[in-house]
C-alpha cells in the first residue's frame, strides 16, 4: 500500500487510547482498528476532519505517501 | 405479507423438490424408457434406447452438481451473505454444469434431434449465469471497497 496511515504514532504522541479516539471521532473501535492497521481502502474527508480535530494535527501528520515499486519483489 | 425472505425460502423448497425429482427420475429411468418405447409412434431400436438412457444419466451428473450448488447459493442468500466470493464460485460451477450438459446433449443430437434445441437452451442459460457471475464478482469488489472505507 503506497499510502501509510500513521494513526498509532499520532495517538502515542497525544497519549490517547483507541477507544477514546473512536468515541471522539464517532466511529466504531473495529473501524478505527482497520484504519490503524492500514487495512482501509479509503478514508472519508469527514472522518479525516474528525481525526485531525481530535488529535490536533494536519492530514499530513496522519497520512504518508510511500513510494512502492510494483513488482519489485516478483 | 410476502417478503424477500419468504421468496428465498420458496426457492429453497423448489430446489429441494427438483433435487428429489431428479433422483426419482434417475431411479425410475429404466422403466420410464420402457414406457417411452411402448408408446412411441415409431418403433425404437434397443441400442438407441440404451444410448438415450446413457445420455440422460450423463446429464444427471451436471444437473445434480448444479442443483447442489444452487441449494448452497440460496442458503448463503438466506444467511444474508450475497456478495461473497463463495457465491461467485458457486455461480461459476453452475454455469460450467450448464455448458457440460449442453455438450453432452450436442453429442446426442445424432440420436434425437430435440436434444439440439435443449442443448442450445441450456448453453444460453449457462451464458446468462456467467454474466450474472461477472456482475456478482464486481459487486464483491465494490462491497469490499465500501466496507473498508472509513
Amino acid at each position: 500500500m503506497a499510502i501509510i496511515v500513521n494513526l498509532d504514532v499520532m495517538m502515542a504522541r497525544r497519549k490517547i487510547s483507541a477507544g477514546d479516539l473512536a468515541e471522539k471521532i464517532g466511529i466504531t473501535p473495529a473501524n478505527l482498528s482497520i484504519l490503524k492497521n492500514n487495512k482501509a481502502k479509503a478514508i472519508r474527508f469527514s472522518t479525516l476532519e474528525e481525526i485531525c480535530r481530535a488529535l490536533e494535527c494536519q492530514p499530513g501528520d496522519v497520512l504518508e505517501f510511500l513510494e512502492v515499486r510494483h513488482g519489485a519483489d516478483e | 405479507m410476502w417478503n424477500p425472505k419468504k421468496s428465498v425460502q420458496l426457492s429453497l423448497i423448489c430446489t429441494k423438490i427438483v433435487i428429489l425429482m431428479v433422483v426419482a427420475c434417475a431411479a425410475a429411468l429404466p422403466s420410464l424408457i420402457d414406457r417411452y418405447a411402448e408408446y412411441a409412434l415409431v418403433p425404437v431400436e434397443t441400442s438407441s434406447l440404451h444410448m438415450f438412457m446413457a445420455i440422460l444419466y450423463l446429464c444427471c451428473v451436471p444437473a445434480m452438481a448444479a442443483l447442489a450448488c444452487l441449494h448452497m447459493l440460496l442458503g448463503n442468500i438466506k444467511n444474508e451473505k450475497v456478495f461473497i466470493t463463495r457465491n461467485v464460485k458457486l455461480l461459476r460451477i453452475i454455469s460450467w454444469c450448464c455448458f457440460a450438459a449442453s455438450l453432452v446433449l450436442t453429442f446426442a443430437v445424432r440420436y434425437y434431434l430435440v436434444f439440439g434445441m435443449m442443448s442450445v437452451a441450456i448453453a444460453f442459460v449457462g451464458l446468462i449465469l456467467r454474466v450474472v457471475k461477472n456482475v456478482i464478482e464486481q459487486a464483491v469488489v465494490i462491497k469490499a471497497e465500501n466496507d473498508y472505507t472509513i
